[in-house]
């Protein structure tokens, strides 16, 4: 039902752009959000979560998987209020307000159906869902898909890649930091300074996906 | 706890940028000019000011249940108004700081503050505080700026400080994202070699 | 149930002021912020017309029956606005154009003459990465390369034309070319400028 209903709303896009959904486009926009411009590393969207939670690889997984939903949903609510309540009404300029309160209400349902309907996976994402309103990379996503014009079905699509994008940063951090728990490291660069050095190690390695987009 | 305390904690003490990693976003992405760091620092600054004054003057109002979401759009309020003003008469600031006005409302500084010190004092201690806590945090976006700018560039707040020869051949990776990464690494590590060398004094 | 009346009816009455403060504010700057865009583009037109002729010019928007829109794939359309001297002689045309770089849609205010030859340029809008792709908007860096080019012409030196791009930065620099490069044929393509001779 919800899939008919998406389909729906993608052909009716309200702002005139492309009606047709284009493979290609869609390709783009999926690699572009996973490796070119990678919300984390070149994006620097949801460095909170990518430096705390990224110490063990369960959790990371965990968070990503968290993340990658509460984007789509987040994407899904703030597209269509933005351009089927804001835009018609003139009211561009409560964006930000309104897709704050969106997110916010959106982490808190979430977290209140998982734990009534599914305790199981409660116990997997729930510790990690307060953390989600606060992610920037949430809101970064959604001011993005308005910023570059993207009709709903790109939207979510780019929130989809978004999140990957987020959760391989989050996960490879992880991975690594597992294994430099047991490196000999100079004192001085212990802990955060040692994450740090390591995403910008990650950083320059994403760097080289820049020639994929030409 | 007197005012100056209240001041200078955000700055030195409990800097929220250098020793409780908060906004980290922000700080990482604008800071590649001086320019940008200075024009994020005053955003961040005025939202700060204004919400820790407005939940500190109504904090025995607002009921607690709803706390956090009146804190979410008193802030949402304020970088709102921030971003109409800086479209209104920086635009070239607002074009480069981009999408990261926006992101204020979620920059954990802010809720932070209106939550850990702005609903437990009275009115004048918290709009200290958040003058003290944005300067701090713009003090280190320009420290961190300065260094990214000069070597990546070769200027400072936009003047040539090195000269054309180094402007055509810079140390690019500093103003890139992963210089970001890398400087802040080494900043951190400095600063974990003055606290013990601090430590190690006071033995 | 008082109790949940009392606390919705507080969250509702925050919510209403921030939106009426806010609907104030708005009213204010927005007519602000719509002058300062019209005004930024009108100097970039005085700034980028004074490539063509000095003195007085006038802007005329020309509506053109078949022009084609090179630029229907980020959303945007191509404008033309024809360029006179005050005498009435049509001196060249202005439009924009925009190109899909690395971070975003770059945007190009070109000046071409009645010869189909690019005169001025300038960046009106770009968030590319500063240091490299951002370096598009200082002139001498790249963008000085297209004065006195026709179309064919446009070509980076990578796709093996002439064009040094921008050190660090092909996929900025062939964006803002092919942009331009797509515009120029569109208006050729129209009868507005001459078509090259067998290039084409």
């Amino acid at each position: 039902m919800m899939n008919a209903m998406l389909m729906s709303l993608v052909i009716a896009a309200p702002d005139g752009g492309e009606p047709s959904f284009s493979i290609a486009k869609m390709m783009a926009i999926i690699v572009s959000a996973i490796f070119i411009n990678n919300y984390v590393l070149s994006r620097f969207l949801g460095i909170c979560p990518f430096l705390g939670v990224s110490k063990q690889l369960d959790s990371a997984v965990g968070m990503g998987a968290a993340v990658v939903f509460v984007m789509v949903l987040a994407t899904l609510g703030s597209w269509l209020v933005f351009h089927h309540i804001l835009v018609p009404h003139g009211m561009e300029y409560l964006r930000t307000i309104t897709f704050i309160i969106i997110i916010a209400s959106l982490v808190q349902l979430v977290e209140m159906i998982l734990q009534k309907f599914s305790p199981a996976l409660y116990d997997a994402l729930g510790i990690f869902l307060p953390l989600i309103t606060t992610n920037c990379a949430i809101l970064g996503v959604a001011v993005l898909n308005i910023d570059d014009k993207f009709s709903l079905g790109y939207s979510l699509v780019n929130s989809v890649a978004a999140g990957i994008g987020f959760t391989l940063a989050l996960v490879l951090m992880a991975g690594l930091r597992e294994r430099m728990e047991t490196a000999n490291v100079p004192e001085a660069l212990r802990g955060l300074p040692l994450a740090f050095l390591i995403a910008g190690a990650m950083s320059i390695a994403f760097l080289g996906f820049a020639g994929l987009g030409g | 706890m007197s005012l100056a305390q209240d001041f200078s904690r955000g700055i030195t003490k409990e800097n929220p940028v250098f020793k409780q990693a908060l906004g980290m976003c922000p700080f990482l992405a604008v800071t590649t000019s001086v320019e940008n760091a200075l024009g994020m620092g005053a955003a961040a600054t005025f939202v700060l000011v204004f919400s820790n004054f407005l939940v500190s003057l109504f904090r025995k109002v607002i009921p607690a249940k709803v706390r956090i979401p009146s804190y979410i759009v008193i802030i949402a309020t304020f970088v709102t108004l921030v971003d109409l003003l800086m479209n209104a008469y920086l635009p070239a600031l607002h074009s480069s700081l981009g999408i990261f006005i926006p992101l204020i409302v979620v920059n954990c500084i802010i809720l932070g503050r209106a939550e850990g010190f702005a609903n437990k004092n009275k009115v004048l201690p918290s709009i200290v505080d958040g003058i003290g806590m944005g300067l701090g945090f713009t003090l280190a976006m320009v420290t961190m700026a300065t260094f990214r700018e000069i070597l990546g560039n070769g200027s400072w707040l936009g003047f040539n400080l090195l000269g054309e020869a180094y402007q055509n051949q810079p140390l690019l990776i500093a103003i890139l994202a992963p210089g970001a990464f890398i400087l802040m690494a080494f900043i951190l590590g400095f600063f974990n070699i003055m606290e013990k060398r601090k430590r190690g004094g006071a033995k | 149930m008082g109790e949940i009346f009392k606390t919705g009816l507080m969250l509702m009455l925050v919510a209403v002021i921030a939106a009426v403060a806010l609907g104030y504010v708005n009213s204010i700057t927005s007519p602000i912020i719509a002058e300062q865009k019209e005004q930024a583009k009108l100097d970039a037109m005085i700034d980028v017309a004074g490539s063509l002729a000095t003195g007085d010019l006038l802007f005329d928007s020309l509506s053109v029956s078949g022009l084609a829109n090179p630029y229907a794939s980020v959303d945007e359309t191509l404008g033309v606005v024809s360029v006179t001297d005050s005498a009435g002689t049509e001196l060249g045309y202005l439009f924009v154009a925009y190109g899909k770089g690395y971070s975003s849609t770059v945007q190009t205010m070109v000046a071409v003459n009645t010869a189909g030859t690019v005169t001025g340029n300038t960046v009106l809008y770009q968030q590319e990465t500063p240091g490299l792709g951002a370096n598009v908007s200082n002139p001498d860096k790249f963008l000085y390369q297209f004065d006195g080019l026709n179309a064919s012409a446009l070509l980076l030196s990578k796709d093996g034309g002439d064009l040094d791009s921008i050190t660090g930065s092909t996929i900025t620099s062939r964006a803002v070319t092919e942009s331009v490069r797509d515009g120029l044929d569109a208006l050729s393509e129209a009868g507005i400028i001459p078509v090259e001779g067998g290039v084409q």
